[in-house]
């Protein structure tokens, strides 16, 4: 049987007063779509930066393919192939498109030290930026400044980003986020055309997308799992719709 | 050797009387309003020689105190108001802004009031030595020094932990943009605030230009001191800057007792052990 | 770089290698400076610019690489092809250990690296029975290595202008390279960054020191220039004013430090002939470049040509 892909135990996340991730222990086998809902306030993000190392948890234990990396930095788990994007659009806004590209294809790799050549000295780096690019439909603005960009775009070039740091795994935080209906159209359909061997979680407020994109999902409610299951046992939930419709 | 250590204690208290003066104004200015205002250094200068004429003229300690702040207060006002409103949060900016300020307030001192290093007279009942208990003679101003610096610690303790005011500075050190929601003017506590910074940093210059006189250069050298001061107690924090300011403080007058050549060596090197171990000093937020 | 910036630095090129013949001593001297300062403006504009950390030590590092020159040359005879190397690696190793300041950020840093800055003045001007406290080191002789020795101003001079020349190429270099795109991109959110695989701090320390490395090549060049060096030269003020120059300059840019450099030493040397009031003139310059013109004066040269192609 094959490592889970990300595995949580007891994961548990403190800032002064607030219990923002309470005891959360999940699994994601590889190559799964997990979606992760939940109210405002659930800790979902909170949650996501556990896993990527953006925050420390306050007790509890992360595992990448059986491997614990709880005490890694985040950048070292971005090397051993964790991705994400983030809710509000963390691009680099003074630099142009194909230089946002290269700089996550540079992420893991030793190119990033050289200070004796330039980049263009290496075409390579270059065209896989492009066809990085042309995955999200950019590859036309690739030398535009993303301050040009509209917000639509910027999530696609977000996504760009975090597609280009070779993951195995995916987070992606609300990737649908303030996106008009076409939009988050396109970016559904580009995450399910990607391939298996990346495993994905997602955290969505858009049912509909989440549903249609998700082989399980989980629900996260003042820090704590509800309710795990198909998305079709989730929508039937009652619990789960007490605590969107507010029956709390 | 006794009397010796025991004479660099007082030495260091009292410096730090002085230091806490000038650094509570600068830490709560970055802590309120999150300003760099590196033109401090020249507020203590530009308060020290306006005091100094306001003794002269009226021929009373208290007199060049409270002139030497309020010309402080008035400036202050207007490069809040005209330059410092201008580049908001940008602390590079600020920097820039306030340093050249800085330049221009000091090089104007020096033409106005010559490069010679001059002394505030202080009160004659304040003049002279001082016997302690166990015989030891010490400057009676610098010992008055050391009460007046802990009266008014002691009032801005009071102002920052039991006020209401004080209750409101205090949430907006923690989170400015609650501050905002929270329904108060926070335009008229900027300007208090700052005020009250201005005030301070004024006054510390008649304070500290009656025993460490005033010369142009004065406003670097106390400012450095304030900075380390407010590295070590951490940016923001009034607590920090007491203690920041004891430590300093005795940190300097052993230094220069001991090790006179490497005095200001003995006085960073702390810090940059600090700096490794915990950035934001000892009472700082974390970042 | 673009097609007129390359032609504006083949233009002043050109006439700085026909000044000596042009213009007497004065000239020949001030613009040995303003090429020494350029250089130190452009260690700090490395850091501010690509990476964004504002650094207010670096004249620290300008003066302990000066003073080992002076000290070894002078009082312990070594000749320029130890004493220059040495004062090099001593500037140098100072940035190593001051690095850590790369633990901090925004104005944490900033402060640091003053206090960090006036740790060095105050050594140089309080341990005077090694450094000579605020007299300084005199008698500094041209450099001289073997058979090539400098014995004129204005070999001096070509000598500054060759290593500026070189430094602003190899600065060219490292502007395009992958790493300094990696600092930009620091620069703009070194969260992404981290994400994106970047151990952030290291980056960040590695440019510190490169940054160092430069100011301190600086200063070597500074003290066989003035053959004298003081307490002055790790000042506050100097610090501070290379920062001004790299800004008034244009910061993120190549030739923007020592634009900075020709108009900031200008500017010194033509008002203070007539006019007392020089610290007060810079003050003034801080603060109108600060509030009207951050970008400086490439970068207002290169807003009027986006506007200009625009239209």
């Amino acid at each position: 049987m094959k490592l889970p892909a990300i595995e949580l135990e007891l994961i548990s996340k403190q800032f002064g007063g607030l219990l923002a991730v309470d005891a959360v222990s999940l699994m994601v086998a590889n190559g799964e779509r997990r979606v992760l809902i939940g109210p405002n306030g659930a800790g979902k993000t909170t949650l996501f930066h556990c896993i990527s190392g953006t925050l420390q948890p306050s007790s509890g234990c992360v595992k990448l393919f059986g491997d614990d990396v709880t005490k890694l930095t985040e950048n070292r788990r971005t090397e051993l192939g964790m991705g994400r994007t983030f809710q509000i659009s963390n691009v680099f806004t003074e630099l142009s498109l194909l230089e946002n590209v290269v700089l996550a294809l540079m992420g893991t790799v030793s190119r990033k030290w050289t200070v004796h050549r330039s980049v263009g000295h290496y075409p390579e780096l270059r065209s896989r930026a492009l066809d990085g690019l042309d995955r999200v439909g950019l590859k036309a603005r690739a030398d535009d400044s993303v301050n040009d960009l509209s917000y639509g775009d910027r999530r696609q070039l977000e996504m760009a980003l975090a597609l280009n740091t070779n993951p195995k795994i995916l987070l992606l935080d609300e990737p649908c986020a303030g996106l008009s209906p076409s939009e988050r159209q396109g970016i559904a359909k580009m995450i399910s055309t990607l391939p298996r061997d990346i495993t994905l979680i997602m955290i969505e407020h858009d049912m509909d997308i989440a549903l249609a994109l998700a082989d399980s999902v989980t629900v996260l409610h003042r820090g704590k799992i509800i309710v795990e299951g198909s998305p079709a046992e989730v929508q039937a939930n009652s619990e789960v719709r007490d605590v969107y419709f507010g029956n709390i | 050797m006794l009397n010796g250590a025991i004479l660099q204690v007082i030495n260091g208290i009292s410096f730090a009387a002085l230091l806490f003066l000038l650094a509570s104004g600068f830490t709560l200015t970055f802590g309120v309003m999150r300003v760099v205002n590196m033109a401090h250094g020249a507020y203590y200068l530009l308060g020290g020689y306006v005091g100094l004429a306001a003794v002269r003229a009226s021929g009373s300690f208290a007199v060049g105190i409270v002139a030497g702040g309020i010309a402080i207060v008035l400036i202050g006002f207007l490069i809040d108001r005209f330059l410092l409103r201008r580049v908001g949060e940008n602390h590079l900016a600020q920097v820039l802004l306030t340093v050249g300020i800085a330049f221009v307030i000091g090089d104007l001192s020096l033409h106005i009031w010559g490069g010679d290093s001059l002394k505030v007279p202080v009160p004659s009942y304040l003049n002279g030595p001082f016997e302690l208990p166990g015989g030891l003679i010490y400057p009676a101003y610098r010992l008055a020094l050391i009460f007046f610096g802990a009266f008014i610690g002691v009032l801005l303790w009071l102002l920052y932990r039991r006020t209401q005011i004080g209750a409101v500075i205090r949430a907006g050190v923690d989170d400015p943009e609650q501050l905002s929601a929270t329904g108060i003017n926070v335009g008229r506590l900027f300007i208090m605030v700052s005020a009250l910074a201005s005030f301070l940093a004024g006054m510390s210059g008649v304070v500290g230009g009656a025993f460490l006189t005033i010369y142009p250069g004065a406003e670097w050298e106390i400012l450095v001191y304030a900075l380390v001061v407010v590295i070590i107690g951490g940016l923001g924090s009034l607590e920090g800057a007491m203690v920041g300011a004891l430590i300093v403080g005795l940190l300097d007058a052993f230094g220069r007792w001991l090790l006179p050549e490497f005095s200001y060596f003995v006085l960073f090197a702390p810090m940059a052990i600090l700096l490794l171990v915990r950035p934001q000093g000892l009472f700082g937020k974390e970042f | 770089m673009s097609r007129t910036g390359i032609l504006f630095a083949l233009f002043v090129l050109t006439f700085a290698i026909l000044l000596p013949s042009l213009a007497g001593p004065f000239w020949i001297g001030l613009v040995t400076q303003i090429l020494i300062f350029g250089l130190l403006a452009l260690s700090v504009d490395l850091l501010l610019g690509q990476t964004g950390l504002f650094s207010l030590c670096h004249a620290a590092f300008f003066a302990i690489s000066a003073y080992t020159v002076a000290i070894l040359q002078v009082r312990y005879g070594l000749p320029t092809i130890l004493a220059a190397p040495a004062g090099l690696l001593a500037g140098t190793l100072l940035s190593v250990v001051f690095g850590v300041s790369v633990r901090t950020r925004g104005v944490y840093f900033i402060l640091i690296t003053i206090a960090l800055g006036y740790i060095v003045w105050g050594v140089l001007l309080r341990w005077s029975s090694f450094t000579g406290g605020d007299n300084g080191v005199t008698n500094v002789p041209f450099p001289s290595v073997g058979v090539a020795s400098i014995s004129t101003q204005t070999e001096y001079y070509y000598f500054v202008l060759a290593m500026i020349s070189v430094c602003t190429l190899a600065y060219r270099v490292f502007i395009n390279s992958p790493f300094a795109l990696v600092l930009r991109g620091i620069k703009g959110s070194e969260t992404r960054m981290r994400s994106l695989g970047y151990r952030t701090g290291a980056h960040l320390y590695v440019a510190f020191v490169i940054s160092g490395l430069v100011a301190s090549l600086a200063g070597v060049l500074y003290v066989y220039y003035n053959r004298f060096v003081n307490p002055a030269a790790a000042s506050f003020p100097n610090s501070v004013e290379a920062t001004l120059m790299a800004i008034v300059g244009g910061s993120g840019t190549i030739l923007g430090p020592l634009i900075g450099s020709g108009v900031i030493l200008g500017l010194r040397n033509w008002v203070s002939g007539f006019f007392e009031l020089y610290a007060t003139l810079i003050g003034i310059v801080f603060i109108v470049t600060v509030l009207w013109a951050p970008q400086g004066i490439l970068g207002l040269f290169n807003h009027l040509q986006i506007r200009r192609r625009s239209s």
